[in-house]
């Protein structure tokens, strides 16, 4: 009982379980899994979930949703492919891309703060605008030949583990911290927890949603760098089904799609897991044609789990409510009844 | 110092809230006509007015939430602009609103000391010694979403006291509360008297203003028609302070013939009835009866309720309608067979929202507006009726419902449940935070129920409405029915008694 209740409070605990779960079984199926490189090639392949994933938190501890991320993360890898091609200096390109992000997420943070259009209609048509985008910007090719000095950066590391997946994991951790310990941090869960109150006791809620929807799109600029490193080239549907995953992780995770619960403690391993996955499939002798349809179905478990769980919850709080009502009709009476 | 006794004089100089010629209104709705009110430090001043009246409207224009259309708000002598909560916030206003607004998945800790912007450990070391100071036992590390709306009232509480509120504003903070938890915090308001801490409580309970105020103001129709000290006021005279200047008393009077038990046999009955929150109830309703239900919060009244109504399980028992077994019938059944349910939670669950008048009035007899398209002019004609015998005050059919008063949202919720010709009509408080007027109104409409021959089953923990309409009344406890008054026994004294199950019967002991 201890131990449910320990899991209900640190939700992520669950998704690492999972994560161990899931790798003892592909290790019994094909011991092969479990060797160290085939790990590391594990963890440097969810670099780009990850990052995607720890942005996405941030907008659903608000209570909202994005799903453009998948168009930012097309659009930018697109546009810093073709300079970092074109020899323009890296950090350039990086920028540019970064400047993408910064753009499409103010103008996901107006609709959907300021002008309050509901998260998911917004996102869903700055998405596909965004995709348009770099359709019109590649004129539907292919962008190939990065320079392979580029394509290097992401090959580089220590005992197999990459520089990027370990830089994202030192970011993750400072923004663990940064969303536990400061005033501004919390103010994330605030909003999502309850918005109306948080608006009562002065916190920017406005600013909170729209500074969110900034960090969700940069964080997907920022893995459309590493994407272009990883993978060399950028076709017109790179990215397309990102936001489905990294909203899949945040929620395997623990963060709750109603908002103001969970950590991006969880939204790693989240990642981690939704890129564990294809590769699991392989080494279980399955196509990888099931990606999708594995992915929906731990998604919508997941989150009908959770809406089981708080449904519950509530209901639980509700009767434990009543009898203390009851309880203290019972101790009036014992005090003589003399009510009124 | 100035002492409890003493209470300062109303010149805003000493004032810690001015309020001077506040005007707003909502589009074409004039909700404040002009607004001057002072308060003083150490003063409780209780606010009282109907639903509409402009209570709610003025305390967010102090909190900032809106803003007003003219005038001028002081404290502490300085003027409120800006147009943000923060800004009156930092001048030491705080609002407890009526639902306490907490983080339900923060601890109590946290949900007190998120939005400061000082040292956190300097902050936590000001909320023990406050905590202390007020010896409130209270753990700070329960999430929020597992306190009672007693301890949720608070926390929210202690956010406006560690804010160093100068001004505390409790909107309707007994109204979900409990017997006990109403003595607790009224100890804890005279307890912020002494701190010369100055509070303007919102309620709709006439007793409480002489129980806790010093000083009394009513609202009516976006202005204050009556201020002043409360020792200077009866009940009486607020009541008539109330009042538009036209009302006529005679609502309160109404005398209508008991039912002829002899001859009738009960339209719907309960044997051994049993569910979440009840057990073992058994009663028989008469055609054109008021029974009443009487009970404290919790004995169970609204589980029976919306358990007949086919919300939730039935454990055991039956129950009848004309004869026929009704048990554990879903919800859409029940209402076919003749039952419907006006709730308790109006806005939760009694009105659509963003539907107006006449989409409301007519939701529960859809099936019988035409097979496939709807019949709008039967709609109309229907809506049009209950506007009319209802007097409802609206501006045309296709007004928004939120956009009335709540006695005008809740005559609009009971039209549409009898728009479906129930022969049952279970009203749960069907005149909470409604004002006096309307509620005369609605006392009307329901006796009218029952000369036209409808069954009533009516829960109210408001004595003297029970009293006022029952042909009998029954009282829950815990649960169970406890005892079973006729007409003549109904008073507020053996309905108080039973429902908290101290009655003597003295006819008992033959």
């Amino acid at each position: 009982m201890r131990f449910i209740k320990m899991m209900a409070k640190r939700r992520e605990i669950s998704s690492i379980i999972f994560l161990f779960v899931l790798y003892a079984i592909a290790g019994l199926v094909n011991s092969s899994f479990l060797k160290s490189e085939n790990i590391m090639l594990t963890l440097n392949g969810a670099t780009v979930y990850t990052i995607c994933a720890i942005g996405m938190a941030f907008v659903i501890f608000t209570g909202e949703i994005d799903a453009s991320i998948g168009g930012i993360l097309g659009l930018s890898a697109a546009v810093s492919a073709s300079m970092i091609r074109d020899g323009y200096p890296w950090t350039t390109a990086i920028l540019t891309a970064v400047c993408i992000g910064l753009i499409i997420g103010s103008v996901n943070g107006f609709g959907v703060a300021v002008l309050k259009i509901p998260s998911i209609i917004m996102t869903i048509g700055i998405n596909s605008i965004v995709r348009g985008l770099s359709y019109v910007y590649t004129g539907g090719a292919w962008v190939e030949n990065v320079p392979s000095e580029f394509k290097q950066i992401s090959q580089k590391g220590i005992a197999g583990l990459s520089w990027m997946y370990i830089a994202t994991i030192v970011v993750m951790i400072a923004i663990q911290i940064f969303l536990t310990k400061t005033r501004q941090g919390r103010y994330f869960h605030a909003v999502g927890d309850n918005a109306d109150g948080a608006v009562n006791i002065g916190l920017p809620v406005t600013a909170t949603k729209f500074v969110s929807y900034l960090i969700s799109a940069v964080c997907a600029s920022l893995a459309s760098v590493v994407f272009v490193s990883r993978i060399g080239f950028v076709t017109p549907t790179s990215g397309n089904g990102y936001e489905m995953i990294a909203i899949a992780a945040c929620v395997i995770g623990g963060i709750s799609l109603s908002g103001g619960v969970g950590n991006v403690i969880g939204a790693t391993f989240g990642a981690l897991i939704m890129s564990s996955i294809s590769r699991i499939l392989v080494f279980l002798g399955f196509s990888s044609n099931y990606d999708n349809t594995i992915t929906g179905i731990l998604l919508i478990t997941i989150v009908v789990a959770d809406a089981m769980v708080n449904k519950r919850k509530l209901e639980s709080a509700r009767r434990e409510r009543l009898k203390a009502r009851t309880s203290i009709v019972t101790e009036n009476l014992a005090k003589g009844g003399e009510m009124l | 110092m100035e002492t409890m006794s003493t209470v300062k004089s109303l010149d805003s100089n000493s004032a810690i809230l001015s309020v001077c010629g506040i005007y707003k209104s909502f589009g074409q709705n004039q909700v404040l006509k002009g607004i001057d009110l002072d308060v003083g430090p150490g003063e409780i001043l209780a606010l009282i007015g109907g639903n509409g009246a402009g209570k709610s409207t003025l305390m967010k224009i102090i909190m900032r939430i809106y803003q007003q259309d003219s005038g001028e708000i002081y404290i502490g002598g300085k003027k409120l602009t800006g147009s943000r909560p923060i800004e009156a916030l930092n001048q030491g206003v705080y609002l407890v609103p009526q639902e306490p607004m907490l983080f339900p998945n923060m601890t109590v800790e946290e949900n007190i000391l998120i939005g400061f912007n000082e040292n956190p450990k300097e902050l936590r070391k000001r909320l023990l010694n406050l905590l202390k100071q007020l010896s409130w036992e209270l753990d700070l590390n329960r999430l929020a979403i597992t306190l009672s709306i007693a301890e949720q009232q608070l926390v929210e509480i202690l956010r406006g006291l560690l804010r160093n509120a100068k001004l505390l504003i409790l909107d309707e903070p007994t109204s979900a509360l409990t017997f006990d938890e109403v003595e607790s915090l009224f100890t804890i308001i005279n307890d912020l008297k002494s701190k010369n801490i100055c509070i303007i409580y919102i309620t709709h309970r006439l007793s409480e203003v002489f129980e806790i105020a010093t000083h009394v103001a009513i609202m009516r129709d976006g202005i204050i028609t009556l201020r002043g000290q409360v020792k200077d006021f009866t009940r009486e005279m607020l009541v008539q302070g109330l009042l538009p200047p036209d009302t006529r008393k005679k609502e309160l009077e109404f005398k209508s013939a008991a039912p002829d038990y002899e001859n009738l046999k009960p339209v719907f009955s309960l044997k051994d009835y049993s569910g979440y929150g009840f057990s073992n109830i058994t009663f028989d309703v008469y055609p054109g009866e008021i029974l009443g239900l009487a009970g404290v919060v919790g004995a169970g009244r609204t589980e029976l309720a919306t358990t007949i109504f086919g919300r939730d399980r039935v454990l055991g028992g039956k129950a009848y309608l004309d004869g026929e077994d009704i048990t554990g019938l879903p919800t859409s059944e029940i209402i076919k067979k003749g039952i419907n349910y006006v709730p308790e939670d109006r806005l939760r669950h009694g009105i659509f929202r963003i539907g107006n008048v006449a989409a409301n009035m007519t939701s529960g007899c859809l099936s019988r507006l035409g097979k496939f398209l709807m019949d709008f002019k039967s709609e109309k004609r229907i809506t049009a009726q209950y506007i009319k015998d209802f007097y409802i005050k609206v501006t045309d059919q296709e007004q928004l419902i939120s956009s009335l008063s709540g006695g005008n949202q809740q005559k609009v919720v009971v039209a549409s449940k009898l728009a479906t010709k129930p022969k049952l009509i279970i009203l749960d408080e069907p005149t909470r935070g409604i004002d006096a007027a309307a509620r005369g109104e609605i006392y009307a409409i329901i006796n009218r129920l029952k000369e036209e021959g409808v069954a009533v089953l009516l829960i109210s923990s408001d004595m003297e409405e029970i009293i006022e309409l029952s042909d009998r009344a029954i009282t829950m406890f815990q649960g169970r029915i406890n005892h079973i008054f006729q007409k003549e026994d109904i008073n507020q004294n053996n309905l108080m008694s039973a429902a908290f199950d101290v009655y003597q019967d003295e006819k008992k002991g033959e």
